[in-house]
């Protein structure tokens, strides 16, 4: 890894009274397939939507790819690809118009916008419907649509809420194919989800978020020992690490 | 029937209609002194009129004349027998315009496939929320005023029964709109599978096309005549009209107050059984048609070429052009704004098709310089004025897209202000050339009117898009608000007084054409001072946009 691809130093934000994220630290190593896991509210967007500047942190500092956020945005967008939690698209336009339209907003020549464009397509069976309007498609084609908006350009660095979100298994396998030839490539993806099976067999190392606070860090082997248990998988330290392992009573209280 | 059910739907569409009006609402629970402020205000309103016109009627007219009751009594009959009547038309406009801005979300409709909650209760809910707002709200305020009127000149039944009659028209018009809803939502899906790739024109035009009939008519009726022929002309055709259900109520009205109550009673029995008939409809219609779902639209077939537009010859980057492109597209696609294109045309439409038998002698000082302001003037300055406060908003919440690209503040602002200028333009072109025709004038006045247009279409895109960023709401549901009020009534009044600056020079050239001994000078010596003027107040606006827009860029999702 040649360059930090993200720093976060110190980094708070605040919603009235509520600590979204609170004093975290984070280093991602360039061409890293980085995880973040936590459960709902535990400050995981907040903390990707600092790194797009879509949120202002109230303290602490964030540096992309070695550009410090919020000091050149538009620098730093061409170089990012960013996919929301749940990616509200342009439904009065056809898939193949949106797509147009990204590439354009980042510059690409169109033979190259076309060559990628095709193929992206293609390669998530978008083909066919590609010149309907999007307020046709299902939930897992619009997802489509959002990840291929965000690959389009060959971005540096992939930030990702819940990218698999809605895909089907196919598509879902080809994305996470994908996703580990973009980082042989050098390419970082920061990803955040609740699938622990997807972030166990994707990511490089897995950060897990608890109340806006970076819980834990480290590769598999790493929270394992943190959580000690050695030969675990992800679901059990996941919940030993954040405390909410103990379901039985909560189920028994459903019951009655 | 379960009324839980439907008080409940009618109390979260009335929340949804407060959320519109862009009140903060933290808790489900309303503020039962927010939600019941506006039926006050129309019942204090509808006391203090009552009790002055009935005052009046009495102590200055009837105690000075009293041979003067017989001769008004038609006049106050003619004005009962209409109530029922107008509410129906005024609550059937603004119900299906109401309805017309929902048209983009369809979430409500669906709410039967998922809750237990059936189509009866869905439909009966639908009707009774669409009634409250503006059309009780009105009734509260009319009926009240007659109540009290009627105490003074003594004919307090009939005043009762037309107050009645009110709420019964109302409902008939928001069960009438219900089945209109139900029925374009099928009709229009049934039209885009059959026209295929034309789908996304045949929408527009027949949209543009709709809305235009539906303005025109209205405008037409209610101010064309005047009020009061208005009332007078329901009053007398309705009778004639025996056979159309929505005036039944009128016809009860009319032979209750004649003394003929059988027929009275029929007429009743007739309009509950009308309503009762609409409202079955309206359940099976749902039933049938409520969960369908529109086709989808297919716009291109075939490979896709990237298109090399002429927005790169004129100087913009492809993303500035990309942003142009795509607002084409949604002014073209999107049913709540194509609502935009029309302000204008109506505004020159109706009092055109009022003039045009006068056209041919029109020459008066002042009808040419109302006609002026009518094609020239004032339609490009609406265009400009409504589009540049939407264009921000209309986004909605698909602007993460705009946050999260490489725009610059002053790449958005030049593509934003470009299409509010392009389609300010467009407009004068069409309204500009249609004047022209029709009412020939100097070349002189054909140049200073057109340029004038072109200064305060420059001037207002600009004032009115910083306002429309300032202001941007891209909340989308119950329905797409574009803009803040508070930045809506700004935008108005900024335009306003930006539109007053630009055309102050004028008034010497104007005030020459009335007054005969008043001298002037040429008025495209004015017009240059307009330039002037209109040029100053784009660049600082427009400066005032990109600041704007740095703000509203970086500040994002915060």
């Amino acid at each position: 890894m040649s360059f930090n691809a993200v720093e976060l130093k110190n980094v708070t934000k605040r919603y009235n009274e509520i600590v979204a994220v609170d004093h975290v630290n984070l280093t991602i190593g360039s061409g890293e397939i980085f995880g973040l896991l936590g459960p709902n509210g535990s400050g995981k967007s907040t903390t990707l939507k600092m790194l797009m500047g879509l949120v202002q942190p109230d303290e602490g500092s964030v540096t992309v790819l070695g550009l410090s956020v919020g000091k050149d945005p538009v620098a730093l967008k061409r170089m990012v690809g960013y996919v929301p939690e749940a990616p509200r698209l342009y439904e009065f336009l056809t898939g193949v118009e949106y797509l147009d339209f990204i590439g354009d907003v980042f510059g690409m020549q169109p033979e190259d916008k076309k060559n990628r464009i095709d193929e992206y397509l293609k390669a998530l069976q978008l083909e066919g419907r590609e010149g309907d309007m999007i307020n046709s498609y299902s939930e897992g084609m619009k997802q489509k649509i959002a990840l291929i908006s965000a690959f389009l350009h060959r971005p540096k660095l992939l930030i990702m809420d819940e990218p698999l979100n809605a895909l089907d298994p196919r598509s879902a396998r080809i994305v996470k194919d994908f996703l580990q030839e973009l980082k042989r490539q050098g390419i970082t993806t920061i990803l955040s989800t609740h699938v622990l099976e997807i972030a166990q067999a994707m990511c490089d190392r897995i950060g897990i978020m608890y109340q806006g606070k970076l819980l834990a860090l480290g590769n598999m082997n790493e929270l394992r020992q943190l959580a000690k248990l050695p030969n675990s998988g992800l679901e059990d330290v996941f919940l030993k690490l954040t405390g909410t392992g103990d379901t039985r009573p909560v189920v028994e209280e459903l019951l009655k | 029937m379960n009324w839980k059910n439907v008080a409940f739907l009618v109390g979260v569409e009335r929340k949804s209609g407060r959320l519109i009006r862009g009140q903060v609402l933290t808790h489900y629970r309303e503020s039962k002194i927010g939600a019941y402020l506006f039926y006050l205000i129309a019942l204090v309103i509808g006391l203090v009129v009552g009790f002055l016109v009935g005052n009046f009627y009495v102590t200055g007219v009837i105690s000075g004349d009293p041979a003067l009751a017989t001769t008004l009594q038609p006049l106050v009959n003619s004005v009962l027998f209409s109530l029922p009547t107008l509410v129906l038309i005024y609550s059937l406009v603004f119900t299906m315009l109401s309805q017309i801005q929902r048209s983009g979300i369809k979430t409500t409709s669906q709410v039967p496939y998922w809750l237990p909650i059936t189509w009866q209760e869905h439909t009966l809910a639908s009707i009774l929320a669409n009634m409250m707002g503006f059309p009780l709200i009105s009734i509260v305020g009319i009926a009240t005023g007659v109540i009290v009127f009627a105490s003074f000149a003594g004919f307090i039944v009939p005043a009762v029964l037309a107050s009645l009659a009110m709420i019964a028209a109302a409902l008939m018009a928001s069960a009438t709109t219900e089945i209109f809803r139900i029925l374009q939502v099928r009709f229009l899906g049934a039209v885009y599978r059959s026209t295929g790739r034309a789908a996304i024109w045949v929408r527009f035009a027949g949209s543009l096309i709709f809305f235009l009939l539906f303005y025109i008519a209205y405008f037409s009726i209610i101010y064309g005549s005047g009020a009061m022929t208005f009332i007078q002309t329901i009053a007398t055709t309705q009778n004639a009209a025996w056979f159309v259900p929505f005036v039944w109520l009128g016809i009860m009205l009319y032979n209750f107050t004649s003394g003929t109550l059988l027929l009275g009673l029929v007429f009743m029995a007739l309009s509950l059984l009308f309503i009762v008939g609409l409202f079955y409809l309206g359940v099976w219609l749902n039933t049938r048609f409520g969960l369908y779902e529109p086709p989808a639209i297919t716009v291109t077939r075939g490979a896709y070429t990237p298109k090399v537009g002429l927005l790169g010859r004129l100087g913009f980057s492809s993303t500035e052009a990309a942003l142009v492109r795509k607002d084409l597209k949604a002014f073209t696609r999107r049913r709540e704004l194509m609502t935009i294109f029309i302000g204008p045309i109506v505004i020159v439409l109706v009092p055109l098709m009022q003039s045009l038998g006068a056209a041919g002698q029109a020459s008066s000082t002042s009808f040419n310089l109302l006609w002026l302001g009518l094609t020239f003037l004032l339609p490009a300055s609406i265009m400009a004025m409504s589009l540049g406060s939407l264009i921000i908003g209309e986004e909605g919440r698909a602007v993460w897209r705009i946050y999260a690209a490489p725009f610059s503040a002053r790449s958005f602002v030049k593509s934003k202000f470009f299409l509010v200028v392009l389609f300010a333009l467009i407009v004068l072109v069409i309204t500009g050339t249609a004047g022209a025709f029709l009412y020939r004038m100097s070349i002189q006045t054909f140049l200073w009117a057109t340029f004038e247009a072109i200064f305060l279409a420059f001037a207002l895109s600009a004032v009115s898009l910083s306002n429309g960023i300032k202001g941007a709401d891209f909340n989308e549901v119950p329905r797409p608000r574009m803009i803040r009020v508070e930045w809506s009534i700004i935008n108005l009044i900024a335009c306003f007084l930006s539109g007053a600056a630009i055309l102050a020079p004028l008034i010497p050239y104007v005030l020459s054409s009335f007054i005969p001994n008043m001298t002037s000078l040429d008025p495209l010596v004015y017009t240059a001072i307009s330039g002037v003027i209109a040029v100053a107040i784009t660049l600082v606006f427009y400066r005032i946009c990109i600041s704007n827009a740095k703000e509203l860029l970086s500040k994002a999702e915060d």
